[in-house]
C-alpha cells in the first residue's frame, strides 16, 4: 500500500545543515605575553560511522603515537519525533514546479529531530571558546533556509532550536583515570518530511473553446458562433529560428506567452464533441 | 618472630646494595625509554589548567615495564569522536638514576632563556611524556607511583609511572630526536602555504593616439548585479574602440559597479562615445565620458609577457611625456595554472595591464616597467618543527613538512595574531632556524590532512541547500 519509492534524503540534509553551521569554530592558545601562539579549528564530524571505515581511515598505519588529537565536535540524530503542533490538513496539496512539469505536492508533515552536539576538549579553557562561540547565535532558535526537495525548489525555514546544555567534567577521584571535559548541547531542528510528489494533471490552459448558441434551448436551437483563444508562444522554443505555432505546444508552465483569438460563424446543427475534438 | 640477624633492616649499605641490585636489574632487562618533560608555555590561573605546553628536552633512562604482556587499558576504541587508542603502560624506573642523572639537568632547564616554565624537577612528574620506543607512541604519566614495592629495607628505590597515550593538541614537541618529533608530524591542525618558487619579471609595450577617452564619469553605479556586466562604447570612426570591464563590489548585500578599468582607451573618435552597461543582472548603472582629440595619450598597454611569480600587484611605471601628464596603469594578475591542478595558483602571472591614466602630451611611445615579483627566488630549504615567520603580517607558524618540488609548506601552530587571516599573499615567508625565504603564493587555514574532520564535505554538500542569502554568522559558507 505505500510501496510508491521515493526518497528525498530530507533527514540526511538536516544533519548536513547542522554540521555545516558548527563547522568554523576556533580555539585559540596564547603565551604569557599574550601573544597568540596556536590556532586550532575545531574538528567536526557526524558520530555515528562504519566500524571498520573508521580504522581505516582514522588509523591506517596501526601505530598511532596518540591517543587521540583535541579539541574534537561529533554530532548525532537522537530522536525523531512528530510535532503536532505545526500540523496541517492531510489532504491539502500544493502545486510545485519541476522543470517544465506541474506536480501536485501534498502538505507536508511536520517532525522534529533531536540532535546532540558534544564538544571534548583538553582543557576548560578550550571548551569555554567553543562555548561562547555557540552560545549567542541561538535565542534560543537559530534559522536555516534548508532546500528540502529539490526537485521543486522547496525551500523551507528549519529552525534549531539550542533545548540544553550538559557537561560532563569528571576531575575528581584518582590518578587512574584521566579528567574528560565533554560539553553536551542538545538542540531540536523542526523539519518537514514530504511524501512522494506526483505529476498533476493541471497544467498550462492551451486552449480555451467556446460555442455560443441562439437560445438557451440547445435541443432546439442552433449554435451560431466558435470563439476560441489559445496560447501563443513568444519565445523559439524548439529553436528553428522562427517564432510559429510549433512553439506554442512548448510553452511552460510560468513562462511569458501571448493569445490567438479566433472565431467562427456557424448556420448547421452541428455540435462539438470533446471526446471526438471534431463537430459532430 | 625476630628478624633476620643477618640484616641491619635499614643500614644505608644494605640499602644501596638493594639500590644497585634494581639499577642492575632494570638495566639488564628493561626498555630505554625517553623522558620528556613537559615546559608550562601559558598556565590559567583561575581554572588551574596548563592550556599551552611544548616539549623540547629528552632525558633517555631504562625502564622495566610491568605490563609486560602488553598495553593495558581498554585497547582501541570506537567513541562518538572517533577512534581512540586507551593503551596504557606502567614502566618502573630507579628512583637513584632520576635523581641522579635527569633532576639535576631538569633544574636547569628553567633558565628564563623564555617564557615558558618548569616546576619540580626533583621527581618525574604527571603530565611530562614517555616516549616508548618499542610502540613508538608517546605516553603521558598519569600518576607517580613512589610506595610501590613499600619500604623495603626502610626505604624506596623505584618510581611507578602510571601512563596513558598521550592526547595531543597544539603542544610543541621539539626534542630534537627526529623519531619522536616526527610522531605528530601529521597530528593536530595543520594548514597549508603554497609559496613561489621562481620568479620573472612581466614585461609589456605601450601604444599612444590622439581622439581616445580621456575621462569615465560612473553617474550611477546601478544594483542588483550577480556578475559584472559587460561595458560597451559606441564604435570609433577609426575602428579602434574603447574596450573596458567592470568591478563590482558588494555592500550590505547590494552589488554594484565599484570602477571601469579601461583595457583599451579606444582613439579616433572626434564625439565621446556612448557608454552602456550589458547583462550582469543589474540595472540603473549609467556612465559618460570625455575625450581628448587634440593630444597623444596612451591608449593600450600589451603584455609581452607575464612573468611569473606574482603574488600581489605589481607597481607599474609608464615614461613621462616630457611636457604633459604621465600615463598610469593597474596590472591584474592571475594563476597561469590549469585550475584542476595541485599546482595552480603556484606561478602567477601579469594577465593583463589596464590603462588606469593614460596621460597626454605625448609624441613617441613610452617605455613601461613593471615591477619585480616578491621573491624573484625563493632560497633555502625549511626545518622540521622551526618556527617560519611572515615578513609583513608577522605571523608565526611552525614547520610540519616541505615539499620542495610542489613549493607546499605545511605548519602548524598558526598564530593568527593581529592579522585577520594569518599569511599575506605574496609576502615573503622567512624559516626563522634555517633563513630559507620564498614568497606567499596563498595560505589555506583549512586541514585537508585531518581524518577526522567532515567540516569541509559539509560545508561543500550544504552549498546546495542552504539558502544564506541573508548571510551566515558562523563563517563563510
Amino acid at each position: 500500500m505505500l510501496g510508491t519509492y521515493f526518497y528525498h534524503e530530507i533527514m540526511r540534509k538536516t544533519v548536513i545543515a547542522f554540521g555545516t553551521v558548527f563547522n568554523d569554530i576556533n580555539v585559540r592558545h596564547q603565551d604569557k605575553t599574550g601573544k597568540d601562539i596556536s590556532t586550532v579549528r575545531v574538528p567536526i564530524a557526524y558520530g555515528p560511522r562504519q566500524k571498520f571505515l573508521a580504522r581505516l581511515q582514522q588509523q591506517p598505519d596501526l601505530n598511532k603515537a596518540v591517543q587521540i588529537t583535541l579539541p574534537r565536535m561529533s554530532f548525532e540524530m537522537t530522536s525523531i519525533d512528530y510535532d503536532p503542533s505545526r500540523k496541517s490538513g492531510v489532504t491539502q496539496t500544493f502545486k510545485a514546479q519541476d522543470d517544465k512539469k506541474f506536480k501536485k505536492v501534498f502538505m507536508p508533515v511536520p517532525y522534529n529531530l533531536g540532535f546532540e552536539l558534544n564538544v571534548l576538549t583538553k582543557t576548560q579553557d578550550d571548551a569555554l571558546q567553543i562555548v561562547e562561540q555557540i552560545l549567542p547565535f541561538f535565542q534560543p532558535g537559530f534559522t536555516l533556509t534548508i532546500d528540502l526537495v529539490k526537485s521543486i525548489g522547496e525551500k523551507r525555514d528549519i529552525p534549531l532550536i539550542l533545548q540544553n546544555i550538559s557537561f560532563t567534567d569528571d576531575y575528581e577521584g584518582n590518578y587512574e583515570t584521566r579528567r574528560a571535559l565533554i560539553y553536551t548541547f542538545t538542540f531540536t531542528a523542526k523539519t518537514y518530511m514530504f511524501g512522494p510528489i506526483a505529476d498533476s494533471t493541471d497544467g498550462l490552459i492551451r486552449k480555451v473553446q467556446l460555442d455560443y448558441y441562439s437560445d438557451t434551448n440547445r435541443q432546439t436551437a442552433n449554435r451560431e458562433m466558435r470563439y476560441r483563444i489559445e496560447s501563443k508562444a513568444k519565445k523559439d522554443y524548439n529553436e528553428d529560428g522562427y517564432i510559429d505555432q510549433l512553439d506554442d505546444p512548448l510553452i511552460p508552465p510560468g513562462d511569458d506567452f501571448g493569445f490567438t483569438e479566433t472565431r467562427e460563424f456557424f448556420d448547421n446543427s452541428k455540435e462539438y464533441s470533446p471526446t471526438r475534438k471534431v463537430d459532430i | 618472630m625476630a628478624l633476620n640477624p643477618f640484616f641491619l633492616q635499614g643500614a644505608q649499605s644494605e640499602q644501596r646494595l638493594t639500590q644497585d641490585l634494581i639499577n642492575e636489574h632494570l638495566r639488564t632487562f628493561g626498555v630505554e625509554v625517553t623522558y620528556i618533560p613537559r615546559k608550562y608555555v601559558s598556565r590559567e590561573t583561575i581554572m588551574e589548567e596548563v592550556t599551552s605546553s611544548k616539549f623540547d628536552d629528552n632525558f633517555s633512562i631504562e625502564a622495566y615495564v610491568n605490563t609486560y604482556e602488553g598495553y593495558s587499558g581498554a585497547g582501541d576504541i570506537l567513541t562518538k569522536f572517533g577512534m581512540s587508542i586507551k593503551d596504557e603502560v606502567i614502566l618502573t624506573i630507579s628512583k637513584e638514576r632520576f635523581e641522579d642523572f635527569i633532576s639535576p639537568f631538569m633544574a636547569g632547564l628553567d633558565d628564563g632563556s623564555d617564557t615558558s616554565e618548569i616546576i619540580l624537577s626533583s621527581r618525574p612528574r604527571e603530565g611530562d611524556l614517555v616516549y616508548f620506543p618499542l610502540g613508538q607512541r608517546l605516553f603521558e604519566i598519569k600518576f607517580v607511583e613512589h610506595e610501590d614495592p613499600f619500604y623495603q629495607l626502610g626505604k624506596n628505590y623505584v618510581y611507578q609511572l602510571k601512563c596513558e597515550l598521550f592526547e595531543y593538541e597544539d603542544e610543541v614537541i621539539d626534542t630534537s630526536i627526529e623519531a619522536i618529533d616526527t610522531q605528530v608530524q601529521e597530528e593536530g591542525f595543520i594548514n597549508t602555504l603554497r609559496l613561489v618558487g621562481l620568479g620573472q619579471t612581466a614585461e609589456a609595450s605601450t601604444s599612444i593616439g590622439s581622439g581616445f577617452i580621456s575621462k569615465l564619469y560612473l553617474n550611477n553605479d546601478g544594483s542588483g548585479f550577480t556578475s559584472a556586466p559587460s561595458v560597451v562604447f559606441s564604435p570609433s570612426p577609426a575602428n579602434d574602440t574603447a574596450r573596458a570591464v567592470a568591478i563590482t563590489t558588494t555592500i550590505a548585500n547590494v552589488t554594484s559597479i565599484e570602477k571601469i578599468l579601461f583595457t583599451n582607451r579606444g582613439s579616433g573618435y572626434v564625439t565621446p562615445p556612448t557608454v552602456s552597461f550589458i547583462g550582469g543582472g543589474g540595472s540603473g548603472a549609467a556612465a559618460t565620458c570625455s575625450i581628448e582629440t587634440a593630444l597623444q595619450g596612451v591608449i593600450r598597454i600589451n603584455t609581452l609577457s607575464g612573468g611569473s611569480g606574482y603574488g600581489t600587484v605589481p607597481n607599474i611605471l609608464i615614461a613621462s611625456p616630457g611636457a604633459g601628464v604621465t600615463a598610469t596603469g593597474i596590472a591584474s594578475i592571475s594563476a597561469s595554472g590549469d585550475q584542476s591542478t595541485a599546482f595552480f595558483n603556484q606561478d602567477d602571472i601579469v594577465r593583463f595591464v589596464y590603462v588606469d591614466e593614460p596621460g597626454k602630451g605625448y609624441t613617441s611611445t613610452p617605455t613601461i616597467a613593471i615591477a619585480n615579483p616578491d621573491s624573484m627566488a625563493g632560497v633555502g630549504t625549511y626545518q622540521f618543527n622551526e618556527i617560519i615567520k611572515g615578513s609583513q603580517s608577522g605571523t608565526e607558524a611552525r614547520v610540519k613538512n616541505w615539499d620542495v618540488d610542489s613549493y607546499t609548506l605545511l605548519i602548524g601552530n598558526v598564530g593568527i595574531g593581529s592579522t585577520v587571516s594569518g599569511f599575506y599573499t605574496g609576502e615573503e615567508i622567512v624559516g626563522q632556524t634555517s633563513g630559507a625565504k620564498y614568497a606567499c603564493a596563498s595560505f589555506n587555514s583549512d586541514d585537508s590532512n585531518d581524518k577526522y574532520n567532515e567540516g569541509d564535505e559539509f560545508e561543500f554538500e550544504a552549498d546546495n541547500i542552504l539558502d544564506f542569502t541573508e548571510s551566515n554568522p558562523f563563517g563563510v559558507v
